[in-house]
Order: C-alpha cells, then sequence, then structure tokens
C-alpha cells in the first residue's frame, strides 16, 4: 500500500496543505498552515446569496492558502484544470504511478463516503488521493479521521461537479519542496496580510467593520424580515461559524492556535498574549452563536434577544480590533 | 455508564430541552449528534452542548479538539473532560 501519513484536520484546505507537506518532509500542523496561508477572514456579503440567504465568511476564499503555500520560496506547486474526464484521471493516475500524492478539488456531494446528512452542494472541498487499488482510489480525507476509498466513478463526478466554484478537475501536487521551512519570515507575512485585512480593508463589509456592519444588519432583521425569516438568517450564520471546517468560533481558535505556536518558534511572548485573546474572542463569538442557536430552537433564555446577540458580536469586533492592532505593531518591528 | 458518563447526559437533556428521553436507552457509544443519534440532536445543539460543557467543566472543544470529534459519544465527551480539565 503506497505510504501517506494521514492526518484528520478541522478544515480541508489547511490539513491538505499540511498533509501534503509533511508528506515531503516538512513537518507542519493544520493551524501552522492555516496561519501562514493568511486563512483568517471576515466578510459579510448580502449581495451574494447562498440558498438564498446572505454570504457570512469567516475564512478567506476557497483556494487562498494553497495559493499562498504554492508562493513559498522554494516551493513549487504544479496545478492542473481539465475540460476533459478521461485526460482528468489519466494524468491523476500518471501521478499516483510515479508515486505523488495528489490534492484535488471536489464537490462534497457527490463522494459517497461521507455519511448522506453531511452531503451538500459544497465544490471547494480538498482531499488528497495516495493511490489506486483496482478501480478504487485510496483517499486521505482531512476531515475524515482515516483514510477512506472512492470508485474511480464516484471520484470523477466528484472532480467535475457543476455549479459554483466547479474544480474543472483541478488537481494540484508539490514538485519541490525547500529542505527546510523558514517559518518566522512566513509567520511575520501572513500576521501581516490577516491584520491588514482586518483592521485596514477599504470596504465597509469586510474585517472589523465587517463584523459591526453585521451586528447592525442582524439587530434589524426581525423588523425588515420578520421572526421566522429572521431566525433563519439567524441559524445561516452560526452555521457558517461553527459547522464542519472553522474548527469552532469561525476559525478564532484555529487562529489562536496557530498564533501560540507562532510565539514558540518566534520566542516571543506577545504573540502568546495575543493567541489568548483571540481565544476569548472565539469564545465571544460561539457565546453568540449559543444564544443564537436557543433562539432558533425556540427554547430562548429570558436575557436571549436580538439586541444582545447584537451587543455580544460588537464585542468581538472590539476584541478582534485590539489584538489585530497590536498584531500589526507587532509585524511592523519584525519585517 | 460511569457516573460522569450519567451525568453529561443529564446535562445534554437539559441543555437541549430533550424531556421525552429514556435516559436507560442510549449507551455510551450512541452517536450523540446527527441523524443516528436516539438523542434526534443537531449542530446546533451540539453548539449550545459544546458551550454548556465549557462553563460546566472548563473544558474547550477547539480547533484541534472539534465539537465535531469529542462529541461523537458520551463515553468520547467524557474522557475528553477526565483528560482536559
Amino acid at each position: 500500500m503506497p505510504d501517506f501519513s494521514h492526518s484528520q484536520s478541522a478544515h480541508c484546505e489547511s490539513g491538505v496543505a499540511a498533509n501534503l507537506l509533511t508528506h515531503q518532509g516538512i513537518n507542519i500542523s493544520e493551524a501552522m498552515a492555516f496561519g501562514i496561508g493568511g486563512g483568517l477572514f471576515f466578510g459579510y456579503l448580502p449581495f451574494i446569496r447562498i440558498n438564498g440567504l446572505p454570504l457570512v465568511t469567516y475564512r478567506a476564499a476557497a483556494g487562498h492558502i494553497l495559493q499562498q503555500i504554492a508562493a513559498i520560496p522554494g516551493v513549487r506547486m504544479v496545478q492542473k484544470k481539465f475540460r476533459n474526464r478521461d485526460e482528468a484521471m489519466a494524468e491523476l493516475d500518471r501521478a499516483l504511478a510515479a508515486s505523488i500524492p495528489v490534492g484535488l478539488q471536489t464537490g462534497v456531494y457527490w463522494l459517497p463516503y461521507f455519511p448522506k446528512a453531511l452531503r451538500f452542494h459544497f465544490n471547494a472541498h480538498n482531499l488528497v488521493v495516495y493511490g489506486k487499488e483496482g478501480d478504487e482510489y485510496l483517499i486521505s480525507d482531512p476531515v475524515f479521521p482515516k483514510p477512506v476509498r472512492c470508485q474511480a466513478d464516484d471520484l470523477v463526478r466528484a472532480r467535475f461537479a457543476s455549479g459554483a466554484l466547479a474544480p474543472k478537475g483541478k488537481m494540484y501536487y508539490l514538485a519541490q519542496v525547500p529542505e527546510k521551512l523558514e517559518r518566522r519570515h512566513l509567520i511575520v507575512r501572513g500576521i501581516q496580510a490577516v491584520s491588514k485585512m482586518m483592521l485596514g480593508s477599504p470596504f465597509p463589509l469586510i474585517g472589523v467593520r465587517g463584523i459591526r456592519f453585521l451586528a447592525k444588519r442582524l439587530g434589524k432583521w426581525p423588523q425588515r424580515l420578520g421572526q421566522e425569516r429572521a431566525d433563519l438568517h439567524l441559524g445561516h450564520v452560526v452555521r457558517m461559524q461553527e459547522e464542519i471546517g472553522t474548527g469552532g468560533g469561525g476559525f478564532r481558535f484555529m487562529y489562536a492556535a496557530f498564533l501560540q505556536e507562532s510565539a514558540a518558534v518566534m520566542q516571543e511572548h506577545r504573540l502568546q498574549d495575543c493567541a489568548s485573546s483571540m481565544t476569548a474572542a472565539g469564545d465571544t463569538w460561539r457565546e453568540f452563536a449559543a444564544m443564537a442557536a436557543r433562539i432558533c430552537k425556540d427554547r430562548a433564555r429570558s436575557d436571549d434577544s436580538y439586541a444582545a446577540m447584537v451587543a455580544s458580536i460588537h464585542r468581538c469586533a472590539a476584541m478582534e480590533e485590539k489584538v489585530f492592532a497590536e498584531l500589526q505593531k507587532w509585524t511592523k518591528q519584525h519585517s | 455508564m460511569d457516573p460522569l458518563q450519567q451525568e453529561l447526559l443529564k446535562l445534554i437533556c437539559t441543555t437541549c430541552n430533550l424531556h421525552d428521553v429514556d435516559l436507560d436507552s442510549i449507551g455510551p457509544d450512541d452517536p450523540l449528534i446527527g441523524p443516528d443519534s436516539p438523542l434526534g440532536t443537531d449542530s446546533l445543539d451540539a453548539l449550545e452542548i459544546a458551550v454548556t460543557v465549557q462553563k460546566e467543566y472548563g473544558v474547550r472543544m477547539d480547533s484541534e479538539n472539534t465539537s465535531r470529534v469529542v462529541l461523537q459519544s458520551v463515553a468520547r465527551l467524557a474522557d475528553y473532560i477526565k483528560k482536559n480539565r
């Protein structure tokens, strides 16, 4: 059986990035891949609708982390998209025959090893194919505890799923990595990019301004949309924040883990303090989400209300504003 | 079920307003969340359980120990609390 060390992760893209690098001898955690890949984000984009509900995202666009990893000096990542399905599968088989583990972008809905309840139309799910036995592909899907298998026909469907973020057969693999990863520079660069976006975006829907914008809008949902649709919108925000892939607290816990690891690499207690503050922000996001869940489930406590949730989101904004200001100051001293 | 597992099961039922559950019919390894769960709980319930567990036992479910993994069963949750509190 081909050799590939599978590790379960919270988020597929950072998990695949970490697993591919680790396979090449660069031991890296999921949190570190997420952080140096500039994975954290906040955007509330009501003009983009998912099933009729406004897009709220807590992480960078799909593919951003892999792009950042590919841009690391000394890393060469081969990336290909295809129009022809046979060609796409033949190219995958060629790489596997050369013992190269291959990252794929896929549509979750078509992957039969996902429990039916978890299959949804999301076309930017990343996984690693590391071998083939007969007509079955051996897959390291980072959101699963153990490697899985998938029939060729199903994998073709997943690689060529149609709709938003259609993968178009996208495959990628690491053709070259540096002997040693110079983490210090990458950590500074990753924190710099995220701090700039969180604090300095000119768009009011992005970063800390976006968090405050969401708070303002959310407070008006019951009047504007009626209670039922307001609760529907609320449930959607909570799912985007807490469900599969975020690691909880809208990726804030994962970013805190990255800061904590970075503090050790950089021998920098300020990053450790920022990690604690980011964890506190994640807790506050989760408290908001728990209140929202109680309201959606019709078991609200006496002090649960839309006004209380607005206050909670404003607290998240203030906490993140403070921590990213501190991180920005820190990066200026280290770049 | 050991005493902590029983305590957790009661806490989960209280948190999620599950009044009609026969606690004796739930096994320690039964799925806690999702369509296969005898409790009929979903991801929003999982979130509330995660917050309640953190408040009651001081144990956080984070990106390395996600609620998806920790809340697989009451036995798994109890082990996680024992190891981390």
